[in-house]
């Protein structure tokens, strides 16, 4: 099993409000994926973190 | 499914008979080069007992716990409802959803709830889950989902037909208080 890389990531997700593409600020990574950072819509102007190496995708409104 | 003895962390459902019903149909239908998404995939069982046999794998959830113990696991997962936030195709989906009346549960308001509770009739995760699936599914793609007789059979199937889907019985389970189901689900058009 192929672990999600950063390339690999921004093919798999998409902005959970437009469904557009998103670009990645890393904060930390290891040779497999990335730990810390964010995910940002450009067009929603809004950002989806990445924690523990788990993107939480919920749009604002579904956080917590 | 109202099982009391958690031995996996009292916020995530643990594997349950649903849980095997759904993963022995999954063993069975997977194959090498699948590309598999599991919604609620919870603490990650089902994934880690297939995800040797296929291409790539990867779980959602919504509970922040799930995750977390899926994650440890050495599974990749995403926190989402259902798929929002994946733009990928998949060639097979499992999907073994919380199905349970609100009737039926103690009302705990807590992550392990909401993995049980399907609304005022059991269905509402589940039509929630095909009104938008199908973005998420490749052209000739499968869906395995795990229909239990508490939320009602025929109205899962025939809302799984108006959202264009076709379905066929997999496997079945009758326990004391209820029947599960397996169904594989793919495009009727």
């Amino acid at each position: 099993m192929v672990m999600l890389m950063k390339r690999d990531l921004l093919d798999i997700l998409a902005c959970p409000v437009c469904k557009g593409d998103l670009s990645i600020e890393v904060e930390e990574e290891d040779e497999k994926e990335i730990i810390r950072g964010r995910l940002h819509c450009e067009k929603c102007d809004e950002f989806y973190p990445i924690e523990d190496g788990i993107p939480n995708m919920l749009p604002p409104d579904l956080r917590d | 499914m109202m099982n009391k003895l958690f031995n996996v962390d009292d916020e995530v459902y643990p594997p349950s008979e649903d849980t095997y019903l759904l993963l022995e149909a999954a063993l069975r239908e997977v194959e090498d080069d699948d590309e598999v998404l599991e919604v609620g995939a919870g603490s990650g069982f089902i994934v880690e007992k297939i995800k040797n046999k296929v291409k790539c794998i990867i779980g959602t959830d919504i509970s922040p716990y799930a995750v977390k113990m899926a994650k440890a696991r050495g599974i990749d997962v995403v926190r989402t409802d259902i798929a929002r936030g994946i733009k990928k195709q998949f060639s097979l989906i499992i999907f073994n959803p919380p199905y349970l009346p609100t009737s039926e549960i103690e009302q705990l308001d807590d992550w392990l709830e909401k993995a049980l509770n399907g609304g005022e009739s059991g269905r509402d995760v589940i039509y929630h889950f095909l009104d938008s699936i199908s973005d998420n599914l490749q052209s000739d793609g499968r869906i395995l989902l795990l229909v239990s007789s508490l939320s009602g059979i025929d109205e899962v199937l025939k809302y799984a037909e108006k959202q264009g889907f076709k379905w066929t019985k997999l496997s079945e389970k009758r326990l004391f208080f209820e029947k599960l189901e397996v169904y594989r689900l793919v495009r009727s058009r």
